[in-house]
Formats: structure tokens, C-alpha cells, sequence
């Protein structure tokens, strides 16, 4: 399985910079945005599909209930550490660093939005990070699973609602579709704020 | 957006899948394996167009991955710690 999604990750890549900068056969945004979101929304179809056919899941799903609303709380707690920390080791500003962190790997956000409210530089980095966040879950997938069930959920941040659901739900299983969705939802919503509430701090 | 293309086509496969329990059905596995497939490449088609993204790296690409790594690991420790103390 993973063999296959990195080399579709890679050809996809390889494809998007020749057509960008050598031979503009299509335009970029039919494949990355509108090809995206239609299988994007396939994708949807069948988990959830899959998911209300299987009645294990959905009685797991029911006995675990509103808790799995705390995990995007974890999440949130984590991820400002691990910036904290990182921030200190590279020795650049800390709470630059958090508000990278707080991008929970949206990185279409974090990179104009901490542009914006700590410079240019920090704004780059905002993007690189939280891109990084999106690679590393999609492809360290089968060595999260080893560490926790739960690990790609909290490994994948904002980003477990549309772009890593999908190999979350093939490692994770049925059971994990809730989870997984919520966790990407709720982190959606509050990477911005966060990330204004870092800036504001300082 | 995210309610239109997202949670729509959630919440009516939810309820269709529920609806139709009890009937004998093809696994979807091998169909959704095939969407994935297209999904990742789409998906690294956005990265390898993305010359903002790929100018970044060289400058900022060393710092990026040592934050994002860290921002993993520890959000995989909170989340396997808080688990334990809301008991799910």
C-alpha cells in the first residue's frame, strides 16, 4: 500500500513541475484542486459508506463517544510543545516557532497568515513546516501505526480531514473514520485563532 | 466548502451504508485503493507546482523538518498520554 502512494506521490509531483514550468499541457488547478476534491469527495463517500455498513465501528465508535473530542485538546497541547522546543533548539524566536507549530499542518494557512503577523521569513517557514507535518504522516504512516493506534491522528493535525484521511482510514481502519475527521475538523477551525493568539501574546 | 464537499458526501455514505446493513454488498476495498491512489497523485501534483514551496526549502527546508518532526512526536505523546486520562 505504501508503496504505492509514494510513488504516486512522487510521479504526481514530478508530473506538476514539468507541466508548471516546461510544457503547461493543463492548468495546474484541474488536477491539484478539482481532480483533488472529486476523489476527495468519492473518497468521503465510500468511508462512510463502509463505516455505517460495519457494525463493529460503529459500536466502538459509540463506546468511545464525545472523549475522542478531547484528542484535538492533546493535539493542540503537543504541538505547541514540540515548537517550544524546537524553537529553543534552533535557537530562532520561540513563539514564532509555536505559532509554526499551530499551523497543525495547514500549510495553505500558516504560511500567509504568519507571514502576516511575524515576518516574511517566519512566514516561510509556517509554510515548510506544516507541509512537512502532511509528507511525514502520509508517508511514515506504516511506522506510526507501530508507535499508536492513534498516532497518524495526531501526527496529521488539521490536515486528518481531507488530505491524510485517506491513508489513515486504509492503515487504521473503519473504526478510526470519526476520529480521524473531528480531529481534522475541530484543528481546522482553531489554527487560526491559535495562531493570533500567539502573536498577540508577544 | 468544506460543508459541501466534505461532510455531504460523509454523512450520506454514513447513512446509506447503515440502510443497507443487512444486504450481501462488493467490497469497496479494491475501488477505494484505486481513488487513493489518484487522491496521493493529485496531491503531488499541487507539491511539484508549487514553486513557492519548493524556493522555500533550500532556505528554510533544515529548520521546517527539525520543528515538524518535533510538533509530531510530541502531538503522538500528548495524545497517547491524554487517552489514557480520559480513559479512551
Amino acid at each position: 500500500m505504501i508503496k504505492y502512494v509514494i510513488a504516486a506521490l512522487a510521479l504526481g509531483a514530478a508530473a506538476g513541475y514539468l507541466n508548471n514550468n516546461f510544457l503547461n499541457v493543463i492548468p495546474n488547478a484541474l488536477v491539484s484542486d478539482q481532480l483533488f476534491s472529486v476523489t476527495l469527495t468519492v473518497l468521503l463517500f465510500v468511508f462512510g459508506f463502509s463505516f455505517g455498513l460495519d457494525k463493529d465501528a460503529m459500536d466502538k465508535m459509540k463506546r468511545t463517544g464525545p472523549k475522542i473530542l478531547a484528542f484535538p485538546l492533546f493535539v493542540v497541547l503537543g504541538s505547541l510543545l514540540g515548537g517550544l522546543v524546537g524553537g529553543l533548539i534552533l535557537r530562532i524566536d520561540v513563539a514564532g516557532a509555536m505559532a509554526v507549530s499551530a499551523g497543525y499542518g495547514w500549510y495553505t494557512l500558516s504560511g500567509p497568515l504568519i507571514g502576516q503577523l511575524f515576518g516574511a521569513e517566519l512566514g516561510t517557514l509556517g509554510f515548510a513546516a506544516n507541509f512537512f507535518r502532511e509528507l511525514l504522516t502520509i508517508t511514515a504512516i506504516p511506522l506510526m501505526v507501530k508507535l499508536d493506534k492513534y498516532a497518524p491522528v495526531a501526527s496529521g493535525g488539521a490536515t486528518t480531514m481531507d488530505t491524510t484521511l485517506p491513508v489513515i482510514m486504509r492503515y487504521c481502519g473503519s473504526d478510526m473514520l470519526i476520529t480521524a475527521f473531528s480531529n481534522g475538523l475541530i484543528l481546522t477551525l482553531i489554527a487560526p485563532f491559535t495562531i493570533i493568539a500567539i502573536a498577540s501574546f508577544i | 466548502m468544506i460543508l459541501l464537499t466534505l461532510i455531504i458526501p460523509l454523512a450520506v455514505g454514513i447513512l446509506l451504508g447503515y440502510l443497507l446493513r443487512n444486504r450481501k454488498l462488493v467490497k469497496l476495498d479494491k475501488v477505494s485503493l484505486a481513488v487513493i491512489v489518484i487522491l496521493i497523485f493529485s496531491l503531488g501534483f499541487g507539491i511539484g507546482s508549487n514553486n513557492e514551496l519548493l524556493n522555500a526549502m533550500p532556505k528554510v527546508g533544515f529548520n521546517a523538518l527539525i520543528i515538524s518532526v518535533l510538533t509530531i512526536l510530541f502531538s503522538i505523546a500528548f495524545v497517547k498520554a491524554g487517552r489514557r486520562m480520559v480513559k479512551a
